[in-house]
């Protein structure tokens, strides 16, 4: 009875409506087409936007943290430039991987370090980072492609390493389970929940939160790093404009995860959630010819609706809470 | 004989269990100042809340020129001519000072006329009687110069009843004998001026009538020529100490765990000294700007001090940041629970167990859940915390259970000293004893703390010593013995013997 | 009293701002022969004919505290509406196809605005939304076709180019003087008009504009119509000038306008800022863009390595100096009311 009563107050939870919502597109989908269950579709699904998806999972910390991190799709843009203008040169290419993580570590502290030493506002700083390594990305490689890269690379992002299971995805529920730790079990995971609700409180409970931030901003830029290579290894070449405008659609979906734009609320499953209603309905109106701009302006609308559509439970809940 | 202006008839009103004022009258003529004293809590802010329209009474009524009007919110109470200004005023930094009067004015058209406006800017200037330039911009305005735009905008709106809460609190002796200056002559040109203050010298200047009230309660009215220092302190604390007020019998060894001399810090507070003993609890005393809790910021580490010293278990430190005070076993129980003391939207075990996070993470950094819930349980039958769970959100808590969710946050630190700021404020007596008697079992146990409080019997009651501040100055330290509610209030207003 | 007492942080920003770009007009002269030409003028300023208007619609948003990042998307769709319905009406009189524009990026505004002040959902979020949405109406409306300057009308596909006066071999083309008399219109209208002032009132002090009565949400509301017209006009230049419109027009827009009046002195988190700060800051944006194309010294590519280090370095220059200065303006005050006593 009290484990009944206490999967209904979960199903009430954000994360609840959003598995009925997934459940309800997936069976639509489902209807519409024979193989849309099929693990193959699925999966296929998921690694033509795996980059985003991992982004969207440090995405996480820094909207729950109370910041925002718009220079994310330039830094997964300047990881995969960096990487092809060094094979280009002839560097080591596992040497290059190594390089390009240590770009995303640079570029993700001078972002924290703005924020958190200088006190500026993380939107300023990350759209300031967001043109300004983007044009890094455009100094390296100008307006060529490069591509050929050896061949063990392209098969990390385009064959399975595992059975048909790819690298991405590997890498996908390696992070995933890593940052669920981290966030929703940890000590800094706390931290970062605390930061976000009341950074004061934070501050006299003695919390270096300016550290926490400085650390979310680093792993943002290296998470943003590897995805970027990932980018290039799954396509097998890059150009300047790599990921350009992929931060809205991280953003979008931490967001419609159920993350509060003003911090402190919001969990990993509720942004896997997300990603995989967003992914499904794509896919679903891409089954009824639908084209991706429109796929989008769906997404948008469900973006609203993500916000107003709580309020309108919130009486009933409220009420309850007062007993 | 004149109508009053503004008149509370019997007003009543109450925050759920917590009754702010009972049956408060009051009377506002034109053309006098009206300054009204209490201690704090004493429901004076509510009282202003209610004549500018924030709250509206649980019972009883207002009066505007003699007639009943309910004010429905603050645009009701303007459109009634009642305005408000407070400590910290309201203006608008990129705009100039004569836009900051005449922001929301309706009857300068669609285009502002620069002309007009300076000239009327400069006309209510005058008439407030102070030199201050229209053309600036309000970003560089000192704290008395934002006050005066806040009065020519009230004015600006035909004020009738001007409302000043506590302006003089933060501005320097010049300013606030100009600032007094000011309310006598809006008086004089018709406006009611409700003036509220602690500093008592300045009522005797300004004041034509002077309310007392205690316990949201009102308790005298008489014209100044009538009252001395010592009636309007007696009227202030008169109240019957109750039984479980009584003083608790002093644990403190004459071992020295704390020693601060001389401690300043820019020009907010000086001349702090006094010696803490292990097992004793010190309390200070003070009226709203006597920079109480700004000298346990310093302690803490969040502005540290820029002179004197402070010698903590027998060596020198200067801390400056809470997590060196924390380490050395210092904490400090904030009085603003919302702001800087709990996070209300999370567990209450989580807020427990914030400031020792450290302490049950598995050395790889994960929580320890089962410890977490453990500590939290322990402290919810200790200091009977009355909560379902302690999953629960902290903020769906009553004050006085987030208080001691606080507590048990600090206590959980396993501190030698502790500080606690105004420790008992908006919680319902029940809850209050039980927090004197944490803090009596904390130095018992060998523990010292500092308890800031506004609250008179809990001073009496709590304090092994009393230190008294008035303005960032300490005005002394009385012992226990020798307290009297009258001596505390008498040395917190700066009012020494013989002195009017 | 002396003048750095008197002087609003808005000016300062302003001379400031104009100072830069002088010594960037100045350094660029001296590193490319020949720099300081006709073609350069006329270059940046049909860019900036555009980018004018947007960075003055979305300084109106940021004045308020909010942001609107569905601009580049109302840009997008103007644009494309205001030609197709030249095209199908090549008879139409100008001003009227402008107030079309006008009057539908102000709809846009409508939602915008309704969705943030009225529903109050966070700004960040609707906008966010409402790009996609939009551009997504873009998509339905045009049935993938796109407009083609050959379709449009001479008069309009010539306004960009149009000298109206010649001075020295610099021609003023129209679209670039249309576009800064209405950025100067809305200047004037935002530091005379009496309702504008509230904007900065609602952006630097929302706790104090409610006790003063003032009606947060009608202004904030306002902000979005008026960014939404001020967009659609932007769109309708978009069309003059590059004729050819397909879905994708007016893409990134949203981001590059908030970079051209955060240079500009506007404040991110509202009530300061000037919309001539921005349309400086759009001017400079452009001006070191054009130039690093022709500086042999280093590639052209590092025009937005250089840009992102412009927004920052002005951003941080500007948090720091700020803040010394009013804390200077305060110790002079108080060291006057010392010396008065």
């Amino acid at each position: 009875m009290n484990a009944l009563k206490a999967g209904l107050v979960k199903l009430q939870s954000w994360e609840g409506f959003l598995l009925v919502v997934l459940i309800f597109i997936i069976l639509m989908n489902a209807s519409l087409t024979d193989n849309f269950l099929s693990v193959g579709n699925q999966m296929n699904l998921f690694m033509l936007s795996i980059e985003k998806i991992i982004v969207a999972l440090v995405m996480t910390f820094v909207i729950i943290n109370a910041e925002i991190d718009l220079s994310v799709g330039s830094m997964m843009g300047l990881s995969a430039c960096a990487f092809g203008w060094m094979f280009q040169q002839g560097v080591d290419p596992v040497l290059a991987i190594g390089i390009c993580l240590l770009i995303g570590l640079v570029g993700g502290f001078i972002n924290g370090w703005f924020v958190a030493r200088v006190g500026l506002p993380s939107l300023v700083v990350t759209l300031a980072t967001l043109i300004g390594y983007r044009g890094l990305a455009r100094v390296l490689v100008e307006d060529r492609g490069i591509g050929d890269f050896p061949q063990w690379f392209n098969d990390l992002g385009q064959k399975g390493l595992i059975g048909p299971v790819p690298f991405g995805l590997i890498a996908f529920v390696i992070l995933f389970i890593g940052l669920y730790v981290v966030l929703q079990r940890s000590g800094f995971g706390r931290k970062t929940y605390v930061i976000g609700t009341n950074r004061e409180v934070a501050d006299f409970a003695g919390i270096d939160t300016g550290r926490v931030k400085i650390v979310i901003f680093v792993m943002s830029g290296l998470v943003s790093a590897f995805a970027g290579l990932l980018f290039a290894a799954r396509v097998g070449a890059v150009r300047g404009d790599v990921a350009n405008g992929f931060e809205l659609d991280i953003i979008t979906m931490v967001l419609l995860g159920g993350v509060s734009i003003f911090g402190g609320t919001g969990t990993l499953v509720g942004t896997l959630l997300a990603i995989l209603i967003v992914l499904n309905l794509r896919n679903g109106m891409a089954l009824l010819n639908i084209t991706g701009h429109i796929q989008t302006g769906v997404v948008g609308l469900l973006l609203i609706a993500s916000v107003l559509v709580p309020r309108i439970k919130l009486p009933t809940v409220k009420a309850k809470e007062v007993t | 004989m004149t109508t009053p202006v503004l008149a509370l008839k019997d007003v009543s009103k109450s925050f759920g269990m917590t009754k702010a004022l009972s049956g408060m009258s009051i009377t506002l003529f034109p053309g006098e100042v009206h300054a009204i004293v209490g201690e704090n809590g004493a429901g004076k802010s509510t009282m202003i809340k209610i004549m500018t329209g924030v709250h509206q009474p649980t019972t009883g009524s207002l009066e505007v020129d003699g007639k009943p009007l309910s004010l429905s919110g603050t645009q009701a109470a303007r459109v009634a001519g009642i305005a408000a200004i407070y400590q910290e005023p309201m203006v608008f930094p990129d705009l100039d000072v004569a836009e900051n009067i005449f922001i929301s004015a309706t009857d300068l058209g669609l285009v502002q006329n620069r002309v007009r406006l300076r000239t009327r800017a400069r006309a209510l200037i005058d008439r407030i009687g102070m030199s201050l330039d229209v053309d600036r911009i309000a970003a560089g305005l000192t704290l008395a110069e934002q006050q005066a735009v806040e009065i020519a905008r009230a004015l600006s709106q035909d004020v009738r009843v001007l409302i000043m809460d506590e302006p003089t609190a933060s501005l320097s002796a010049h300013e606030a004998g100009e600032l007094r200056r000011v309310a006598r002559k809006l008086a004089s040109q018709g406006v009611a001026v409700v003036y509220i203050s602690h500093r008592l010298e300045e009522i005797f200047e300004v004041a034509d009538r002077v309310t007392v009230i205690r316990d949201g309660m009102h308790i005298s009215t008489r014209p100044v020529g009538e009252v001395t220092p010592d009636s309007l302190i007696a009227d202030m604390v008169g109240r019957e100490v109750g039984n479980y007020f009584k003083k608790a019998p002093s644990h403190a060894t004459p071992e020295v765990i704390l020693k601060v001399t001389d401690l300043a810090c820019e020009d907010i507070f000086r001349g702090v000294s006094f010696d803490l003993h292990k097992g004793e609890v010190l309390c200070m005393a003070g009226l709203i700007g006597a920079r109480r809790t700004d000298v346990a910021l310093s302690l803490f580490g969040i502005r540290p001090a820029t002179a004197g010293t402070v010698s903590y278990k027998g060596t020198q430190v200067r801390y400056t940041s809470p997590a060196q005070a924390i380490a050395a076993g210092i904490a400090y129980v904030s009085e603003d629970r919302r702001k800087l003391g709990l996070a209300m939207p999370m567990p209450i075990r989580s807020n427990i167990t914030l400031a020792t996070l450290a302490s049950i993470l598995s050395p790889a950094g994960i929580i320890d859940r089962r410890r977490e819930r453990e500590i939290a349980e322990a402290y919810r039958k200790r200091l009977n915390i009355r909560t379902p769970n302690v999953d629960l959100a902290v903020g769906m808590l009553s004050g006085g259970n987030q208080q001691k969710v606080m507590l048990a946050k600090w206590l959980e630190l396993k501190p030698d000293l502790l500080i606690f700021d105004e420790p008992t404020r908006g919680i319902d007596v029940g809850a209050k004893a039980e927090v004197h008697d944490l803090i009596r079992a904390f130095v018992a146990q060998g523990g010292s703390a500092i308890v800031i409080s506004s609250d008179l019997p809990e001073v009496l009651a709590m304090g092994d010593r009393i230190l008294v501040m008035r303005e960032g100055r300490q005005m002394g330290i009385i012992d226990h013995k020798d307290a009297t509610q009258e001596s505390v209030m008498r040395l917190a207003l700066g009012q020494f013997e013989g002195a009017a | 009293m002396g003048w750095i007492d008197r002087i609003s942080p808005q000016t300062l920003r302003i001379l400031a701002l104009l100072a830069v770009l002088a010594l960037t007009v100045l350094f660029f002269a001296s590193q490319i022969e020949n720099y300081f030409n006709a073609r350069l003028f006329n270059r940046v300023s049909s860019s900036v004919a555009i980018m004018a208007l947007i960075a003055c619609a979305q300084t109106l948003v940021i004045l308020t505290r909010n942001i609107d990042l569905s601009i580049g998307s109302v840009v997008g769709f103007t644009a494309f509406a205001t030609g197709s319905l030249v095209t199908n009406n090549p008879e139409i009189n100008p001003l009227l196809l402008a107030a079309y524009a006008m009057v539908v990026g102000a709809g846009f505004g409508v939602v915008n605005g309704l969705l943030v002040a009225y529903a109050r959902v966070p700004s960040i979020i609707v906008t966010l939304a409402t790009m996609a949405i939009f551009r997504s109406l873009l998509v339905e409306y045009s049935d993938a076709k796109s407009i083609t300057s050959d379709a449009l009308p001479k008069w309009l596909v010539d306004f960009p180019n149009v000298p109206l006066f010649t001075i020295a071999g610099v021609e003023l083309r129209a679209a670039f003087v249309t576009s800064l008399i209405i950025v100067l219109a809305v200047h004037i209208a935002l530091s005379r008009l009496r309702p504008a002032r509230k904007l900065f009132a609602v952006g630097s002090n929302p706790e104090a504009a409610e006790m003063a009565g003032i009606n947060q949400k009608a202004v904030i509301f306002a902000a979005f119509v008026a960014a939404g017209a001020l967009a659609g006009l932007g769109g309708f230049m978009f069309l003059a000038r590059f004729g050819n419109i397909t879905v994708v027009a007016g893409l990134g827009f949203e981001l590059k306008s908030v970079a051209a009046a955060v240079v500009g002195g506007v404040a991110i988190n509202g009530g300061s800022g000037s919309v001539i700060g921005a349309l400086i800051g759009a001017i400079l944006v452009d001006m070191i863009d054009t130039s690093l194309v022709r500086w042999e010294l280093v590639s052209e590519f590092w025009r937005e390595a250089v840009l992102g280090l412009l927004i920052l370095t002005a951003v941080a220059v500007d948090a720091i100096l700020m803040r010394r200065l009013i804390a200077l303006r305060v110790r002079r005050e108080k060291a006057r009311k010392e010396a008065a006593k």
